[in-house]
């Protein structure tokens, strides 16, 4: 009995300190990222350009990059990614046709996101003469956000009720006008979940942006998508790996770390934020 | 407006919608036409048995697969070593033993694990675990397999954690009630008869983590040293395939053997993510046949 | 509608023109010198946006191929097989050597060698010696701190030595780096750069003096010696750009002959072409 009693607390332990170490993985990231990067943020960090050769100065340039870049990912890959999801879930009927697009979206979803890079490369870059700009890497990033949105899309779509779709169906009006009025504005919190999760995951990826269009260092701002960029997740690689002076710039590399997660769980916050009022209403 | 031209535009809208089902399709059958007909441009050039069997990626010069594809299994493997156990462990705590407020609290906390930027991590393994290392093992340099090691380990814990959850939930509540009414405690039950029925669960699991270990790029690069010999033991410096393509792609002029055999390496990849995603595939079907 | 807007966005983007930045691409050794030349030109003309990135000088001269670049930064003259892909394309080609740099060969400063003679420096890179011993009172293996394949700094001291390096010499991302393991590792040895070993970055480091043959030792620090052309491992840093493009990157040509660029180059460790 005893041994079992010993057994059993040991089993126990063993669980326990394992969630702990998993705990305590993050924390120790968490900790030791913004312990050491609160101190270099300040309004000018956030707000300046990069000064003495990025020794001192400001970050301004990769946010500004990061947020355009984001964006351009949100208009290609939300309209693509919606629509397939409307389709999947809403007119395709079991086929092989059907089986194909989605034994697709889940291979597209398994793909590393440096060979999106190699692709974007490809066919932005070289084929569409888009040049290394913002504008292809923003592609790039929305080619690889495409089969999460599609899912999570599906997913949110499947969780409106069938007897809507019946009754707006039975009253004559087409299909359309049930999905744009009936079932995509009952989805929307659960679509919008899914897209603002994407975009974090998207504004932290480096290396499908890597041969793109991304530029260690651009001297202002341009509005013109044809244009290289500084991205957050780039230059703190860059801080980190290349920078001449790597210990004097470690601060910088903190500061902006510790402005890229922020950003990541800011969005993040936002996502959950949303599936959860939506819930509560659901209820 | 009337009903024909409404029926016009709904006619015109399901085009559109189907023809962005079959953008999904092209765009996979778009990088694997890209990723292939560059390899056989590649291998136009120089021959398989030299890209098979070599063992030196001098680029210029020769043009093995093997010390990068060695490499990259080096750190993905010794990654699910440490991200293995972890995981399930974590996830069976989680799901039969935590109590439910501390599971609500747990769960979205090793989802923000899963939503670290991988640059972040990466940056890490050279603040903090490539000098910890350097001083536990007395090496003079920390950036090395081991280093990848626990990064990715980090990385595809959360993969692994939440699709192992999934996959013990899912075992039916009748399994469980069944074993403890023959006798059996919770750790009988859970080791012996919960944890066996959600097996193929887990390995899909396992490899949907070592999926996203094998193609990770930014942290590995950063923290692995990059040395394109092949590597000995865990503390040599390695070189990934997805590394590789991320030092030296920016830099070769287009359409030029060097070029060809970066789309070589990452086709090969390619084909084992595409089998390892497979795999895992089959085993989450499994599981939702034998649970309905 | 959101497609249109989005053929609308996509449509205005692409049209709009690009003749308002420079790219300059190229040569960790080079990148952080055109980081600052590159702020500082802003000062003087806001209307002409510069993006610099760093890599190798592989990687500027092929982005200039690739039509990426408008600037190729490059440590290394261009290779003829370069020069045959600009042919192949009929792209016309002009360079500029902006300014002169040294090679510096560093170890930790804990170890006992202050000066070094080119073949020994051979004999290690390409791994033919491998233990410290056979040059200092140390018994400890040599490890080797170099770059990787792209870089012009790796062309450069593997065609001066005539040597193939040792595959299991690190290959490091950028000089930074390089510098950063020797630092903690008493083993090391590596090739920078001298523009990294600049005010406050050596701390930890010594910077060998090297003598070829004969001939006297010299510290690759040394001014005098390097505007007369004696240390061993020096070079020119080009800059390599399109003649049709000439006219769009003059400016900025032009800035780095004035005065003001000549003392930036100064200032950041490197040497003014005379």
């Amino acid at each position: 009995m005893n041994i079992k009693k010993i057994k059993n607390t040991a089993n126990w332990i063993v669980l326990c300190c394992s969630t702990l170490t998993v705990c305590l993985f993050l924390s120790i990231i968490l900790w030791d990222i913004f312990s050491k990067g609160f101190s270099s943020l300040s309004w000018n960090f956030i707000s300046s350009f990069p000064r003495n050769g990025m020794t001192k100065g400001g970050i301004l340039p990769a946010i500004i990059g990061t947020v355009l870049l984001t964006f351009i990912t949100t208009l290609f890959a939300v309209p693509f990614g919606v629509a397939c999801a409307i389709y999947l879930n809403e007119y395709a009927k079991p086929s092989l046709l059907t089986n194909i697009i989605r034994a697709s979206i889940r291979n597209l979803a398994g793909i590393p996101s440096i060979i999106y890079g190699l692709f974007g490369l490809a066919l932005f870059v070289q084929a569409l003469h888009f040049g290394t700009s913002i504008l292809s890497a923003g592609l790039t990033l929305g080619l690889l956000s495409l089969p999460y949105i599609i899912t999570t899309t599906e997913e949110a779509l499947k969780r409106v009720p069938n007897s809507l779709r019946e009754a707006t169906l039975a009253l004559g009006v087409t299909q359309v006008e049930t999905i744009k009025d009936v079932v995509l504005p009952k989805a929307l919190p659960g679509i919008l979940t899914g897209v603002i999760l994407t975009l974090s995951r998207a504004a932290g990826e480096t290396a499908p942006i890597l041969f793109t269009g991304v530029a260690f260092y651009i001297n202002g701002v341009s509005a013109s998508a044809n244009q290289e960029f500084m991205a957050l997740p780039y230059h703190l690689y860059m801080l980190s790996t290349q920078h001449n002076a790597i210990e004097q710039v470690r601060p910088l590399a903190y500061g902006t770390a510790t402005v890229l997660i922020l950003l990541v769980f800011l969005l993040n916050i936002i996502a959950f934020y949303v599936r959860f009022k939506n819930r509560t209403q659901e209820l | 407006m009337n009903t024909k031209s409404r029926e016009r535009i709904d006619r015109l809208f399901k085009f559109i919608f189907k023809g962005t089902g079959l953008i999904t399709i092209a765009l996979l059958a778009g990088i694997f036409i890209m990723l292939f007909s560059n390899s056989i441009l590649f291998f136009f050039k120089v021959s398989p048995i030299d890209f098979f069997t070599g063992s030196q990626w001098d680029p210029e010069t020769k043009y093995s697969i093997i010390p990068l594809l060695v490499s990259t299994s080096f750190v993905a493997f010794g990654s699910m070593l440490i991200a293995v156990p972890l995981g399930i462990l974590t996830a069976a705590y989680l799901s039969e033993l935590a109590p439910k407020k501390l599971q609500m609290f747990l769960k979205p906390i090793i989802e923000m694990l899963a939503a670290i930027p991988s640059v972040a991590i990466g940056f890490l393994g050279i603040v903090l675990v490539g000098p910890g290392l350097a001083q536990v093992f007395g090496i003079q340099n920390g950036l090395n397999a081991l280093n990848g090691s626990i990064l990715l380990a980090i990385m595809a814990l959360p993969t692994i954690v939440t699709i192992s959850e999934d996959a013990i939930n899912a075992v039916p509540k009748s399994h469980r009630e069944a074993s403890l009414a023959l006798g059996a405690n919770k750790w009988e039950t859970l080791f012996k008869v919960t944890i066996p029925a959600a097996f193929p669960g887990l390995i899909a699991a396992v490899l949907l983590g070592l999926g996203r270990a094998l193609g990770e790029t930014m942290t590995v690069l950063m923290a692995t040293g990059n040395a394109a010999a092949i590597p000995k033991g865990f503390l040599d410096s390695v070189r990934t395939i997805t590394a590789t393509i991320a030092i030296e792609m920016g830099e070769v002029p287009y359409q030029t053997t060097h070029y060809f055999a970066l789309f070589a390496i990452a086709a090969i990849l390619f084909l084992i993510s595409l089998i390892i995603n497979f795999i895992g595939e089959y085993f989450s079907n499994r599981l939702r046949k034998f649970h309905s | 509608m959101k497609f249109l807007q989005f053929i609308l966005v996509i449509s205005l983007t692409a049209c709009s023109s690009s003749n308002d930045t420079i790219k300059i691409k190229g040569s960790d050794t080079e990148v952080n010198l055109a980081v600052v030349l590159a702020e500082k030109f802003h000062k003087n003309n806001d209307e002409l946006l510069v993006s610099v990135s760093g890599g190798g000088s592989g990687l500027g001269l092929a982005s200039l191929l690739n039509g990426n670049a408008d600037i190729a930064n490059s440590s290394r003259s261009i290779k003829y097989s370069e020069l045959d892909l600009f042919k192949h394309w009929n792209i016309e080609i002009d360079s500029f050597v902006f300014a002169q740099d040294a090679i510096a060969f560093v170890t930790s400063d804990k170890l006992p060698i202050d000066s070094i003679s080119t073949e020994n420096i051979a004999k290690i890179l390409n791994g033919e010696c491998q233990n410290w011993s056979l040059l200092t009172n140390r018994n400890m293996p040599i490890t080797i701190y170099g770059r990787q394949s792209n870089s012009g700094t790796y062309d450069y001291v593997k065609n001066i030595l005539n040597i193939h390096f040792s595959p299991y010499a690190k290959q490091m991302n950028g000089n930074a780096q390089i510098i950063e393991a020797i630092k903690v590792d008493e083993s090391g040895f590596g090739y920078v750069s001298v523009g990294y070993v600049l005010k406050g970055n050596a701390e930890g480091l010594k910077i060998l003096n090297v003598y070829h043959g004969n001939s006297k030792t010299i510290s690759p620090l040394d001014a005098k010696a390097i505007a007369s052309g004696k240390y061993f491992f020096q070079r020119p840093l080009f800059q390599y750009y399109k003649k049709r493009d000439y006219k769009k990157i003059k400016p900025f040509l032009d800035f780095e002959k004035s005065s003001i660029g000549a003392k930036i180059i100064q200032e950041s460790g490197y040497y003014a072409v005379n």
